[in-house]
């Protein structure tokens, strides 16, 4: 079947069309998939340092009470699995899943370890590598981000003067936002594309190859079951009225086989003419 | 890799049995040849899907590269840029086939290929960005060798059906 001319004349164009708009559809998506992904994290971002500005007031002005109201707040909005504060030595001071405060946080733990890898913690990092993505023990999928609280002249200069000026990091902000919108999200995208993608399929590869066997590969059907007609001696066949070449094809292939019957019918009655002759004169 | 192939000779009417039976033993050979030559496509398209096996583990199966290896390569880029240049090379890939189909050529470069899909591998894989990409290098895989495949198929059958007739006339002429 694949020698055909029908296979050749389809199969190749509908194996690259098909193969080059599913990889840039695949591509496409990978690139917006990248977008939002970096998107909801530079909101995430945007979040936590506005978490650390409302709450440096109260930060420095020792109001616990007020930090654990912020803290309460923020947790309670849709889509925050967890916010907390860590201070330099992992002891989680505040939090908004009251459950947690005072314990010490696993530094090899899923969310933990990106930055605990090493002796000394990492205590600079860009903006996308506080990014982490990871599955928290209730089995949500979780984009959290880690803000360093650094000790500043505010805070070793103040009043009370509580933070030595030699230390660099007062404590950590972390706070995991739900990533479950973003992947309902792009569950909602990727099944736009893959319908985008099907129906373009089936206007290039699907309509090219009805317009082609339309108007191309029956008509050189036809043709050739006319020939092998012609072949077999069924003289009453008619050609194919096309008015293109095809046609043209079968109207010179029809004037042959009218020249070549009446030849061979001219052959037969000299053969015959000659052979009465034989007897006469016998 | 372009192969030069002379036309096959005529068989003569007036050849001795013995030029004949030297004709059809040459002719057999290259039929056997193109046999060969025809299935060179599959095992391109089997030697990439055992790249792309490998590739779907993200490589775990290797070595990690030595950080100083790493550091002397420099930063990977980014996996927009290798996108872009997957999408080039996968539409440059495409026209040169359809051209070499249209051209009847006899040129084959599946094995090449496979070398250029293996680096868009390990380029993602760089770039860490080998699970969302993974599936655009194997379909831009299977297309681009599928064309390659289909073309040298085609292309060595007809062939075949060349020197099959060459075949059927030195019968014709020993039977005659």
């Amino acid at each position: 079947m694949l020698k055909s001319f029908a296979a050749k004349a389809t199969v190749p164009p509908a194996i690259a069309v098909t193969g080059f708009v599913v990889v840039c559809c695949i591509l496409l998506y990978s690139v917006i998939k990248t977008d939002m992904l970096n998107d909801a994290i530079e909101h995430e971002t945007n979040l936590a340092g506005t978490i650390v500005k409302s709450a440096r007031y109260a930060m420095l002005k020792d109001d616990r009470e007020t930090l654990r109201n912020i803290i309460d707040n923020i947790g309670q909005q849709k889509g925050v699995e967890h916010t907390r504060i860590f201070n330099k030595k992992g002891v989680i001071m505040f939090s908004a899943h009251t459950e947690d405060v005072n314990k010490l946080v696993d530094k090899k733990a899923a969310g933990c370890i990106a930055c605990h890898t090493g002796p000394v913690p990492l205590t600079s990092m860009g903006r996308m590598e506080q990014a982490r993505r990871y599955i928290n023990e209730q089995g949500h999928s979780v984009i959290a981000i880690t803000v360093p609280i650094y000790n500043e002249p505010d805070c070793f200069n103040a009043a009370c003067h509580v933070h030595s000026p030699n230390l660099k990091l007062l404590g950590t902000l972390d706070i995991g936002l739900s990533e479950e919108p973003l992947q309902k999200t792009l569950g909602t995208l990727r099944g736009r594309m893959i319908v985008f993608c099907v129906m373009v399929l089936i206007l290039t590869v699907g309509g090219v190859s009805a317009l082609l066997l339309r108007n191309v590969l029956l008509p050189i059907k036809e043709l050739a079951n006319y020939v092998v007609a012609i072949k077999r001696g069924d003289a009453n066949r008619k050609a194919p009225a096309y008015r293109d070449e095809i046609g043209e094809l079968a109207r010179s292939f029809e004037e042959m086989a009218t020249r070549l019957t009446a030849t061979q019918n001219e052959s037969k009655q000299q053969r015959s003419a000659e052979g009465d002759g034989a007897d006469s004169r016998s | 890799m372009k192969r030069f192939q002379p036309p096959p000779p005529k068989p003569d009417a007036t050849g001795t049995p013995p030029d004949r039976d030297a004709v059809r033993q040459e002719t057999v050979q290259r039929i056997k040849r193109l046999r060969s030559k025809s299935n060179r496509g599959l095992w391109a398209m089997a030697l990439f899907i055992a790249v792309s096996i490998v590739a779907l583990g993200d490589f775990s199966i290797l070595p990690p590269l030595p950080p100083s290896i790493r550091a002397t390569l420099g930063k990977p880029p980014s996996a927009i840029m290798i996108s872009g240049a997957l999408v080039l090379y996968t539409f440059s890939a495409i026209i040169l086939i359809l051209s070499r189909m249209m051209g009847g050529k006899e040129e084959y470069s599946g094995f090449a290929h496979v070398g250029y899909l293996a680096a868009f591998y390990g380029f993602y894989h760089f770039a860490k960005a080998l699970n969302e990409n993974f599936w655009a290098v194997f379909v831009a895989g299977v297309t681009i060798l599928g064309l390659e495949s289909y073309h040298i198929w085609n292309f060595c059958n007809e062939a075949i059906r060349r020197e099959q007739e060459v075949l059927d006339s030195i019968e014709r002429l020993r039977k005659s």
